[in-house]
């Protein structure tokens, strides 16, 4: 059929080099290294900054999970606390209800959220800019209401305890060191997928889609399916810390699982860090809720008020995130804030 | 059983409300021809392409592609199937490199069982065929307009395609510009490729094409040899207006 002969593709130049090499490896290497930094350092923390840590894990992962569907395919979601109460309750009920172990509730409130994942995606995920954001945050906000009224399985506004000590516990509760490991391996769980996504031939597809989705289809990717399968699996991350979540926190109410502050983080902290990439929202989240946790016993007063204003500052002057603004100012030479704010002045 | 032509449309229409962009277009294009399409601004030529690669959905009428009915079908499907096009307004992934632009073609078109090393390896080859080999790292956001209009150009081609469509990659070149895109294009013909080149340069459209098909208000206006359109006293009257048209004649006759 074909008379195209010299464009079929010859494959005989070889494409890596050793320095290519060496920079694929890199980041993976300092990822083992930071994980097992942070395998021993449990044991020499105090309670409480043991618990400032795990939080600080669990908003990694959460910023991570936001980032494969906000950054990378450019789809803002700010209903994605949705799949973080979904997989909460999922770990709640089934470890009520079915008596299942928190190890098989755990993997099921994945499962869940990235299957909710994908049914409201093929509607919404036809939606673009504030239009898909709009939407998302309904969802979320309309699911806790769904959470909220049905008191036989969900325990309703009143909540629902996880039954973790005597006889009715399924697992037995983890403790803070548990905790910190749970956290940690979910932590460790966004960073790798995040890593192969960035990298591997999706990644691609994801990027082409947040840049221009005609152009991604003209270049034979299937728009739709990339797409959902991005949502999903953001959607199967986000689940995952909110199963972890429940767990941790024995009682659980469809406020604080649904709170849309929750999504207001994961946006702010990868936004910060620098949407689209792996370093961004890791320094996002982890700047983010240590600075936080350190304003609240400094100045216990005025923290939210001096945290916010940081914010601002740092979406002013850094409005495509930190990460993506060193990258630029090294490749130009160019250091200059003001120089950064005229570059993505609106 | 002679072999289809390998893009045919039969009565294409597009409506947008009350307009018809596209009004009952049909014609075909034979193995290895460089069909040129004409017609003035708002004429439905960009739609008409948007027909064919399945990026807005026709309101009635067919597209064959090699015979194969691909009316509707996903702009996806019909790269994968190797139909290719350039954009109007460029449309290049930033972020990537000029190198990744064009790799992510060969990813996901018609070969895309390669890996990424592979896809690389042929990104820089198509990247040779245009003469972007010096840019390859860059930015798309460095290049100067007619690199721009080469990365286009090279990311279509990544798809090995045998239908090319190209929507005004010569708009906005200077004249030293025009004359390697055309020598390009009749390269691309003599390795078998069937081009559809929508173009305003008329030097252009008269030097590279086989045949000329002008649309105008939607509709087919008149096909043939290039000069001779050209030269159609409909068609300059539908690109200058009636009265020019007259004048023109009247000056020619006398």
């Amino acid at each position: 059929m074909s008379t195209v002969t010299e464009a079929e593709p010859s494959f005989d130049r070889q494409a890596t080099g050793s320095r290519l090499d060496w920079q694929r490896m890199l980041p993976w290497g300092l990822l083992a290294l930071l994980m097992a930094a942070m395998l021993g350092l449990q044991s020499q923390l105090y309670i409480g900054q043991e618990r400032t840590v795990t939080a600080i894990f669990m908003f990694v992962a959460l910023a991570q999970a936001w980032n494969v569907i906000g950054g990378f395919t450019g789809y803002a979601c700010f209903g994605q606390v949705v799949f973080f109460g979904i997989g909460g309750y999922a770990t709640a009920v089934t470890m009520v209800h079915w008596h299942l172990s928190f190890w098989l509730a755990l993997p099921l409130s994945g499962v869940g959220a990235a299957l909710f994942g994908a049914v409201i995606g093929l509607p919404l995920l036809r939606l673009k800019g504030h239009y898909f954001a709009i939407a998302t945050l309904g969802v979320a906000e309309g699911m806790r209401e769904v959470v909220t009224n049905v008191p036989a399985l969900t325990g309703g506004g009143a909540g629902i305890t996880v039954p973790t000590v005597g006889e009715d516990a399924t697992t037995a509760y983890l403790g803070n060191d548990g905790f910190y490991l749970l956290f940690l391996g979910i932590a460790a769980l966004s960073l790798v997928v995040a890593l192969v996504i960035s990298r591997n031939r999706f990644g691609f597809a994801l990027r082409a889609i947040h840049q221009d989705e005609d152009a991604a289809g003209a270049m034979g990717i299937n728009t739709t399916r990339a797409k959902v399968l991005a949502f999903s699996i953001s959607g199967m991350l986000t689940g995952l810390v909110g199963a972890c979540y429940a767990f941790q926190q024995v009682v659980i109410f469809p406020d604080r699982l649904f709170d849309v502050e929750l999504t207001v983080l994961m946006v702010v902290m990868v936004v910060i860090g620098g949407s689209g990439t792996v370093l961004g929202p890791l320094l996002g989240a982890v700047g983010l809720q240590y600075l936080s946790e350190y304003l609240r016993h400094s100045y216990t007063e005025a923290h939210t008020f001096i945290l916010g204003a940081i914010i601002i500052v740092a979406v002013v002057f850094l409005p495509q995130g930190f990460v993506n603004y060193v990258r630029e100012a090294r490749r130009s030479g160019d250091y200059s804030l003001l120089a950064n704010v005229r570059r993505y002045r609106l | 059983m002679s072999t289809p032509p390998v893009l045919e449309t039969r009565g294409l229409t597009r409506r947008f409300g009350g307009l018809e962009a596209v009004a009952d277009v049909s014609f075909s294009v034979p193995q290895g021809e460089i069909l040129g399409v004409i017609g003035p601004n708002g004429a439905g030529k960009s739609t008409f392409i948007n027909l064919v690669t399945g990026h807005v959905k026709p309101s009635s009428g067919t597209v064959l592609v090699h015979g194969k009915d691909m009316t509707g079908a996903k702009p996806w499907t019909l790269a994968q199937a190797r139909v290719a096009r350039t954009f109007q307004i460029v449309k290049p992934f930033r972020g990537m490199t000029v190198r990744e632009n064009v790799a992510v073609g060969v990813l996901y078109g018609p070969n895309h069982a390669v890996t990424m090393a592979r896809a690389l390896v042929r990104a820089d080859e198509v990247l040779d065929d245009v003469g972007l080999e010096g840019a390859r790292d860059r930015g798309p956001a460095e290049l100067s307009t007619a690199d721009a209009r080469r990365l286009e150009l090279a990311k279509a081609l990544a798809l090995d395609p045998e239908l090319l469509l190209l929507d005004e990659v010569m708009a906005g070149l200077r004249d030293n510009e025009i004359q390697p895109g055309l020598d390009l294009i009749r390269r691309l013909r003599d390795r078998g490729l069937t081009i559809l080149v929508v173009e305003h340069v008329m030097k252009a459209i008269r030097e590279v094409s086989d045949r000329v098909l002008v649309i105008h208000q939607g509709r087919v206006l008149t096909s043939g040899e290039p000069d001779e359109v050209l030269s159609d006293p409909r068609v300059i009257e539908a690109y200058l207006g009636k009265r020019y048209a007259e004048r023109h004649e009247g000056e020619s006759g006398a």
